[in-house]
């Protein structure tokens, strides 16, 4: 789903590049002021604070928390490598965002799935330097930041059923937000494809529900954490 | 084995399982290019390990899972950059604000 350069038109593509710049911009600094807080209940002077569920980094020792992201990250990078033949002579790759969000936290599980799409970019080739920000806004946005506040309200009933339910928004989403863009770029018309890029998106979300599902098992086990 | 270094491997042996099995059919949004023929759009950007590939390295295989450990040491150390100002940001402004 990297989009590459010149499928954009170039104020459109120069607009979300600033757009998620200021994103990850905003996204760090959440975590900048989370890890402040942290250093206060460390030190002593900072007696009750709630950080909420993702607050088990903060709490118990920062650096824990960053080898944590790291560890997500490279696990986002080498999935998304792996291409999955989906329908006749078409294939997908995981976006991982749901996985990195329920890790991570919607922050940095934004900035993971980002600096992930930026090497890509940079070193790769996978998708345009200047469709960077469109893809940030897919995957990272959309596919990670947007799903995880789905897994949040569908999960509390059963987990499963959460992951189901952003996986699937992760993917039908993104990829309806990449026809948008295209769409608007003058590429395709938006109404002559819709039915084809969903249906061809729709296979792909169920991998990615039962492949998350199974990284989200295999993560928590390797670090010694509870499925429950 | 230790849970963490595990951890550490499960990525790398993940890009190795993905030179030698990823399919090279067209990605979804590819697909959706040449059906609507707007593929030829595309403007191939120059980068070091464009399409996964490693420099100088005739077999494809190697060439591909070299690369990918590229982009993970790559991902390691810009997560480390980031993890250090973070940190030292973040006692800076403790220390301001006490």
């Amino acid at each position: 789903m990297h989009i590459p350069d010149g499928f954009l038109n170039n104020n459109l593509a120069g607009g979300l590049l600033a757009g998620a710049l200021g994103m990850i911009g905003y996204c760090l600094n959440k975590i900048l002021k989370s890890i402040t807080v942290a250093v206060g209940i460390i030190a002593g002077s900072v007696s009750e604070v709630n950080l909420g569920s993702q607050s088990f980094g903060f709490s118990e020792n920062t650096s824990k928390y960053f080898q944590r992201l790291t560890l997500v990250a490279l696990w986002v990078f080498a999935f998304q490598m792996f291409n999955i033949p989906v329908k006749s002579a078409t294939s997908a790759h995981l976006i991982s965002g749901v996985f990195a969000a329920i890790l991570a936290g919607p922050f940095a599980g934004f900035i993971i799935m980002s600096f992930v799409l930026i090497i890509q970019s940079l070193f790769f080739s996978d998708g345009g330097v200047l469709a960077l920000g469109a893809n940030i806004l897919n995957m990272a946005f959309i596919g990670s930041f947007l799903s995880y506040y789905v897994y949040k309200a569908f999960s509390n009933k059963s987990r499963h059923f959460g992951v189901f339910a952003a996986c699937f928004f992760s993917v039908m989403a993104a990829s309806l937000a990449c026809l948008i863009e295209l769409g608007l770029s003058g590429s395709i018309l938006f109404s002559t494809a819709f039915k084809n890029m969903m249906s061809l998106h729709f296979g792909v979300s169920c991998i990615e529900t039962l492949i998350t599902l199974a990284l989200l098992k295999v993560f928590r086990s390797v670090n010694g954490e509870s499925n429950e | 084995m230790n849970k963490k270094k595990l951890a550490f491997i499960i990525p790398i042996f993940t890009v190795f399982l993905a030179s030698l099995f990823a399919s090279k059919l067209p990605d979804t949004l590819e697909t959706i290019a040449i059906n609507y023929e707007f593929i030829n759009k595309a403007k191939e950007t120059s980068s070091p390990f464009s399409g996964y590939c490693f420099p100088f390295v005739e077999n494809h295989y190697a060439s591909k899972f070299l690369a990918g450990i590229i982009g993970l040491a790559l991902l390691y150390v810009l997560f480390k950059i980031t993890t250090k100002i973070v940190k030292s940001l973040a006692k800076l402004i403790y220390e301001e604000s006490k």
